[in-house]
């Protein structure tokens, strides 16, 4: 579904990623792990071209996406993302949040994309909260509703970039609650994150990264089980 | 939701209503051309503070312009065959309105000087007026000849020939002010203890204000001869005026308006009360309210959107437009807003031969003067929005336009609000600049009555209240939509 050749990306002269080659198929959960500054969130960023690209090349169902004339717009109403801060919009009640981008760019009417927001938001347990404004929500809650909005669009992918990393510790599960039923339901899924159990639990592959580069992947028995890198084994030895 | 389309379209629509605009509207103007179409109409600029030469009267509730010099303007159009249009505009604008076309002719009691003959061309003389000192009545005695006024403080309007003449008193110390009621004001408040005047003018003062006289002192050589000025080269309307002067002079005519004049100036008796006096001039402030809110409004709203238009272009990232963006801004909250105004009026039509109405220029200076302050405070504003709100907004499939639009600009607004109503509130004392020009709003009609009536205080404290309530209804306006607008800060 997607193919990574040879990525890289610099910001001005520090280069963050240094050629990675990665392929996500269909239905795959790949959980990337690795320690801050290693490129992870980065590399997911790329994915979607919120980073544009220095070097390489990105293929989305078969287009290269990171072609200067490809109309990314279009690209990421089928790629959703859900960010470590939530990024809610604040002058909108929650029912807005979710049917805005359906409405304005699938053209999807009101009535309709209410009701979908609406078995979506009864699917996470937050039904009644609809009219309510980002800011009465908890962190969990609020999390909750973005993972919502970025599913209301129908994705045929979905990006995570540290989706419990702000969160209360009591707050955590419940994020990840969600997240491990979308897996369950077959969606593809691309999460970085520092929650080990839940990557070993949930992931299909792990990808450990370090530097800029893919160190090492595989199941997570193999990465966390046995892994074969000193790097991968320091990293867990702290973490773990 | 912020609804930007409905706005604009809006915007446009008042746009065109204001193109359509009769080119002479809002143009303080008292007679204006009704007459068939097809018929010759000439445009007479005079400064109507200056009576018994030309002032205004109130007839039926109605600010009229009248005097001398109107009398003479209407024989002279009738003579021409065409209908005549006056237009009051400040003294010293006079000639920059005849350089720039908008007027045919000044007839305003102006004296041929060598300095104005090198940019206007004048007609024969029509009148030639004495100069006399008018003074406090208790000072009255204390100037019996010119050098008793050695080093004293005087008072003129200025661009006049009184101006001259005082500045050839040895030592004198000259203030200039635009309006002859702003010159007795000058006076009676101690700020100035004598003023040279035209005769006629200083015994109109004498006779309508009470502890005014004038001094035995006469300023030598003062006989100021008077005649009507022309654009440069237009001797074609010279000869023409001078026919009709030529018959004026004959019938001896001229002495007699003057008289004429002076009586009309007489009667207006203004209420000793503040309420009463506001009351039997409410016709005056209503109808500068008028257009003091049409051109805040606008102001307000062209600014508005040229405002965010330039915070756009700044934060573009192209860097020509971000350079011009930067180059609008300071040029225009480096500059004085007055200069700016009679650069739109006065320079563009000189130097592009493009003529706006006096109300289109007061708009557009406004709007473009206050959307350079608006364009900082919207740039301060879209760059304190999160930048995750525009991630998000893009990784849901939004084109940037779009993203801005509905996700970016409204939290911008809302957080800038205070700082936004605080430039309305301005704008609406700011347009008090537009008097200037002769656009008749609050503050040309509270001179206007300050003419009328011969009162200092009184018409200035009314103008000032009014512009008290409006600003303060528009901060209340204001602090209703904030708490609509914060409807999702509430836990």
């Amino acid at each position: 579904m997607i193919t990574v050749k040879n990525l890289q990306k610099s910001f001005g002269k520090n280069q963050v990623l240094r050629g990675i080659d990665a392929e996500i198929q269909q239905g795959e959960v790949v959980v990337v792990i690795g320690p801050s500054g290693s490129g992870k969130s980065t590399f997911l960023r790329c994915l979607n071209r919120l980073e544009d690209v220095t070097g390489g090349e990105i293929l989305f169902e078969g287009q290269p996406i990171t072609d200067k004339k490809h109309n990314i717009d279009k690209t990421r109403e089928k790629m959703g993302m859900v960010f470590q801060q939530f990024n809610l919009f604040p002058h909108k009640t929650v029912l807005e949040n979710i049917t805005l981008a359906p409405i304005k760019l699938q053209g999807v009417s009101k009535a309709e994309a209410d009701k979908r927001a609406e078995m979506l938001l009864q699917s996470v347990g937050l039904a009644d909260k609809k009219k309510a404004y980002p800011a009465q929500l908890s962190g969990g809650q609020k999390q909750r509703i973005a993972i919502v909005r970025a599913l209301a669009m129908q994705p045929h992918v979905m990006l995570f970039d540290e989706p419990t990393s702000a969160l209360d510790p009591e707050m955590v599960g419940e994020v990840l609650d969600v997240m491990k039923k979308l897996a369950e339901d077959g969606m593809t899924m691309v999460i970085v994150t520092h929650e080990m159990g839940f990557a070993r639990e949930v992931g299909d592959r792990i990808i450990f990264m370090d530097g800029g580069v893919i160190v090492e992947e595989g199941t997570p028995d193999e990465v966390f089980g046995a892994p074969k890198h000193a790097r991968t084994q320091d990293f867990l030895g702290k973490v773990l | 939701m912020f609804r930007l389309k409905k706005i604009t379209l809006t915007m446009l629509s008042l746009l065109m209503l204001l193109l359509a605009i009769h080119p002479g509207y809002g143009m303080a103007s008292a007679e204006s051309a009704s007459g068939a179409d097809g018929q010759k109409t000439i445009t007479v600029g005079l400064s109507a503070d200056f009576a018994p030469y030309e002032f205004r009267i109130t007839v039926d509730g109605k600010s009229k312009i009248v005097g001398s010099d109107v009398m003479i303007a209407q024989q002279i159009a009738a003579d021409m065959g065409a209908q005549l249009k006056i237009e009051d505009i400040a003294f010293d604008s006079l000639i920059p309105a005849l350089q720039s076309g908008r007027i045919d002719m000044i007839i305003s009691g102006m004296t041929p000087t060598d300095e104005r003959r090198q940019n206007v061309d004048f007609s024969d003389l029509y009148y030639t007026s004495r100069q006399v000192i008018l003074t406090r009545a208790e000072d009255a005695d204390k100037y019996k000849t010119m050098a008793d006024l050695d080093g004293e403080t005087i008072g003129v309007q200025s661009g006049s020939i009184q101006e001259e003449i005082a500045k050839g008193i040895p030592n004198a110390q000259v203030t200039s002010v635009k309006s002859i009621s702003d010159v007795v004001s000058q006076l009676t408040s101690g700020r100035v203890n004598a003023a040279v005047f035209e005769g006629p003018v200083a015994e109109a003062q004498v006779k309508n204000r009470k502890g005014l006289a004038i001094a035995d002192a006469v300023p030598e050589d003062s006989d100021t001869p008077m005649a009507i000025a022309v654009a440069k080269g237009n001797t074609a309307l010279v000869a023409e005026i001078n026919k009709t002067l030529a018959r004026l002079n004959a019938e001896k005519a001229v002495d007699g308006y003057i008289q004429q004049a002076n009586e009309m100036n007489s009667g207006e008796v203004a209420p000793s009360n503040i309420f009463q006096f506001f009351w039997k001039y409410r016709g005056y402030y209503a109808d500068g309210v008028k257009y003091t809110l049409l051109l805040s409004a606008l102001g307000v709203l062209f600014g508005f959107l040229i405002g965010l238009l330039i915070a756009l272009l700044r934060l573009s990232g192209v860097k020509v437009l971000k350079w011009l963006a930067v180059a609008y801004t300071e040029v225009l909250r480096g500059t004085p807003m007055l200069v700016q105004l009679l650069i739109i009026h006065y320079g563009i039509a000189t130097a592009f031969d493009i003529k706006f109405t006096v109300l289109q220029s007061g708009i557009i200076t406004l709007s473009i003067n206050s959307s350079a302050y608006l364009a900082e405070i919207f740039r301060a504003g879209i760059q304190g929005v999160d930048k995750g709100q525009m991630e998000a907004a893009r990784s849901l499939g939004m084109p940037r336009g779009m993203a801005m639009r509905t996700i970016v600009i409204p939290q911008a607004i809302k957080s800038v609000l205070p700082a936004i109503g605080n430039e309305f509130v301005v704008i609406i004392k700011e347009s008090s600049i537009v008097s200037f020009i002769g656009v008749a709003d609050l503050m040309f009609q509270a001179n206007a009555v300050r003419t009328l009536t011969y009162s200092g205080l009184y018409p200035l404290v009314i103008a000032a209240g009014i512009y008290l309530i409006m600003t303060l209804i528009l901060s209340k306006l204001l602090n209703v939509f904030e708490r609509r607008l914060s409807a999702g800060d509430n836990r």
